[in-house]
C-alpha cells in the first residue's frame, strides 16, 4: 500500500460554528476549522454552519456563505426546507443563489427541522434535484431515506452518518436498488466494512466524511487510510468521488 | 500538522512498534443484531496483526446474548488456542444465580487443583457484565457473589455502562466501585453521554477506569440493536470530539484504557481518535498500552 500520509482527503461531513450543548472541542469559525483540518490531515471540506442545523436554515445558509468566502479549502452547502411554508426562496431563485455562491450540494436535516421525507412534502423540488444531479446530503435514518428513494429512485443522496451500529443489513439492499445512493464514511466504522463494501459493490458509492465535531477527528481518516483496499479506490473515496459528484451537479 | 511521531507511524504503516495497542474490550463470534465482517476468528486475528495489537481481552457474544455457559466455553477455546493474542472475560448473567454459583465453585476448586494463584481459568482475567441487556441493575444483589469474588482476588470487571441508564449509569458504577474497592472496574463505553459524571467517577475512585470503546462517534439511539433498553435521552451529548482531551485533562491519562469492541468496530478508527487528539505522546502510550499492561500484569507474560 502507498504511504497513506500522502493521501488527499476531501471531507464531505464537517461543521463549524457554535453549539447550544456542550461540545468539548469544536471549530467556532472557518479559520478554526482549517486549523483542525491541518492537524487532522484533511485538505478540503464541504462544510455546513451549525446554525444550518441547530438554528434556522435561513440564518445558517447566510452564515456559511459569508464565513467561507475567501476560504478556497472550504466549500459551502445550503440547508433545504420544504417549500410549502414559504421559509425558503422559491426553487428557481435558490438554484440561482447556489450558482452565485459556488454551492453545488444541499443538506437536509429532517429530524432537527421536523418534516417528512416523502413525495407529498418534496414532490415539487426533488424531481428538479434528481434531473440536475444535485447531491443531497441527508442526515436521517435509512428507512426514511428508502422512502424518499422509492419516489425518486435516481436522486443523488449521500448519507450514512448515523451512529455506531453497523447497518449493512439495512444499507446493502438499498445500494443494490438505488444507483445514486452514496454512503459517507464518518459513521462507517464497522471493522472491515469499507473493505466488504468495495468488494461487493464499488468504491464509487463511498465518500469520505469525518463527522467533525459530532465524531472524533482523526478516526474516520485513519480507518480509510489503513483500509485493505487498493490505492485507487482509497484515493477515490478520500477525495475523487466527492469531486465527481460535485462536478456532475448541473446548475442553470 | 499533528507533530506526533506515533500518529505518523500509524498513518504510514498502520501500527507502531514502540507504541502497540492492548485492547481491553473485544468480543468473539457473530452478533445477532448486525453483520460483522471481521467476526470469523481468522479474520479477526488478521485484523489484530494489521493494527499492531499485542493482546485483546474478549467476551463471547453467545455468552452475552443467550447462553453464558456455552459462550464462556467458546471463549476459553479461543484463549487456550491463541494465548499470545487473546485473553478472556467470563460473562456473568445475573438472571441465573445458580449458574454464577456453579461458576464460582468451579473457580474455588481451581485453586486446589492448579494452585492458589489460579482464581480463574487460564487466560481469563475477570468478569464481563452487560446490565443494559440482561436488564438487571449493576447494583443488584444478584451481582454480589461475582463482585465479592472479584473484590477478594482483585479481578478486572468490565461493565457495559451507558448514560442515564437505569441499569448501569456511571453513578451506579460509582456505588459498586466504592462497595468493592479491591476489584478493578472498567466502565465500558465510559457511561456514554453522561461524560462529566463518568470522568468524575474515574477521577475520584482509584479502582474505576474509563474505557474508550465506541465513544468516538455520535450514536443514533433509534438504531440500537434490539433487546437493549439503552435510553434515547436527548440530553446526552451527541457530539464527542474533544472527549478524550477532556478525559485526560480531568481524570488523567492513567485512568483511560483502549477498547474497540472488535469485531464490531475498527481498531484504526479508535486509534485514530487517540492519535489525532490534542494530547501528549506520553498520554497516548498510557491509553494505548501502558495502563493495560499495569492492569493485566502477569497475564501478558502467560502467552
Amino acid at each position: 500500500m502507498a504511504n497513506a500520509s500522502v493521501l488527499k482527503f476531501f471531507d464531505c461531513n464537517c461543521a463549524f460554528g457554535p453549539y447550544r450543548t456542550r461540545v468539548f472541542r469544536f471549530a467556532r469559525t472557518a479559520g478554526e476549522l482549517i486549523d483542525e483540518m491541518d492537524f487532522g490531515n484533511i485538505e478540503r471540506a464541504l462544510v455546513y454552519h451549525t446554525a444550518m442545523r441547530f438554528d434556522h436554515p435561513a440564518v445558517g445558509n447566510w452564515l456559511v456563505v459569508r464565513e467561507t468566502r475567501g476560504q478556497p479549502r472550504l466549500l459551502p452547502t445550503l440547508a433545504l426546507l420544504p417549500s410549502q411554508t414559504g421559509e425558503q426562496q422559491p426553487l428557481k431563485l435558490l438554484l440561482s443563489l447556489m450558482r452565485q455562491h459556488g454551492v453545488r450540494a444541499l443538506r437536509l436535516f429532517p429530524d432537527e427541522h421536523r418534516y417528512f421525507l416523502d413525495d407529498v412534502t418534496w414532490g415539487d423540488q426533488m424531481a428538479v434535484f434528481m434531473e440536475r444531479r444535485i447531491p443531497l446530503f441527508i442526515r436521517a435514518s435509512l428507512d426514511k431515506i428508502a422512502g424518499l428513494l422509492r419516489s425518486f429512485p435516481n436522486l443523488v443522496v449521500v448519507t450514512g452518518s448515523q451512529g455506531a451500529n453497523p447497518l449493512d443489513r439495512y444499507a446493502w439492499p438499498l445500494v443494490e436498488k438505488f444507483p445514486n445512493l452514496v454512503f459517507e464514511t464518518s459513521g462507517y466504522l464497522v471493522d472491515g466494512g469499507i473493505e466488504e463494501f468495495c468488494k461487493r459493490y464499488s468504491a464509487r458509492s463511498l465518500v469520505f466524511g469525518s463527522g467533525f465535531p459530532d465524531n472524533a477527528a482523526g478516526a474516520a481518516m485513519l480507518t480509510l487510510a489503513r483500509a485493505e483496499i487498493d490505492d485507487a479506490d482509497r484515493q477515490a473515496i478520500a477525495r475523487d468521488n466527492l469531486c465527481r459528484l460535485l462536478e456532475e451537479a448541473s446548475l442553470p | 500538522v499533528n507533530p506526533s511521531p506515533i500518529a505518523r507511524e500509524y498513518l504510514e504503516q498502520g501500527y507502531s512498534a514502540t507504541c502497540p495497542i492492548i485492547d481491553m474490550h473485544g468480543h468473539l463470534g457473530p452478533f445477532y443484531g448486525c453483520y460483522l465482517p471481521s467476526s470469523p476468528l481468522e479474520r479477526m486475528r488478521h485484523r489484530l496483526k494489521r493494527c499492531g495489537v499485542r493482546r485483546i481481552v474478549c467476551s463471547h457474544h453467545s455468552a452475552l446474548a443467550c447462553d453464558a455457559a456455552f459462550g464462556n466455553d467458546l471463549m476459553q477455546e479461543v484463549v487456550r488456542g491463541h494465548p499470545d493474542e487473546f485473553l478472556g472475560y467470563w460473562v456473568i448473567n445475573p438472571n441465573y444465580p445458580e449458574a454464577t454459583a456453579r461458576d464460582l465453585q468451579s473457580f474455588y476448586r481451581l485453586r486446589s487443583t492448579v494452585g492458589v494463584a489460579s482464581v480463574l481459568p487460564i487466560g481469563v482475567v475477570g468478569f464481563k457484565f452487560w446490565p443494559d441487556y440482561h436488564l438487571v441493575p449493576v447494583t443488584s444483589p444478584r451481582y454480589a457473589p461475582a463482585l465479592e469474588y472479584a473484590d477478594a482476588h482483585r479481578l478486572l470487571v468490565l461493565v457495559h455502562t451507558f448514560g442515564e441508564s437505569p441499569f448501569d449509569a456511571p453513578g451506579m458504577l460509582a456505588e459498586v466501585g466504592k462497595r468493592y474497592p479491591r476489584a478493578r472496574f472498567l466502565m465500558g463505553h465510559s457511561g456514554y453521554g453522561e461524560w462529566e459524571k463518568s470522568v468524575e467517577v474515574a477521577r475520584e475512585l482509584p479502582n474505576v477506569y474509563l474505557d474508550l470503546t465506541s465513544v468516538f462517534q455520535a450514536l443514533d439511539f433509534a438504531q440500537m440493536p434490539g433487546g437493549s433498553l439503552m435510553p434515547r435521552a436527548p440530553a446526552l451529548s451527541p457530539h464527542v470530539n474533544g472527549l478524550i482531551e477532556y478525559m485526560v485533562a480531568t481524570a488523567g491519562s492513567e485512568k483511560v484504557v483502549f477498547g474497540s469492541d472488535l469485531p464490531w468496530y475498527s481498531q484504526h478508527y479508535h486509534a485514530g481518535a487517540v492519535l489525532f487528539a490534542h494530547i501528549s505522546d506520553e498520554a497516548r502510550h498510557d491509553i494505548l498500552h501502558r495502563n493495560a499492561e499495569r492492569l493485566l500484569g502477569q497475564h501478558l507474560s502467560a502467552g
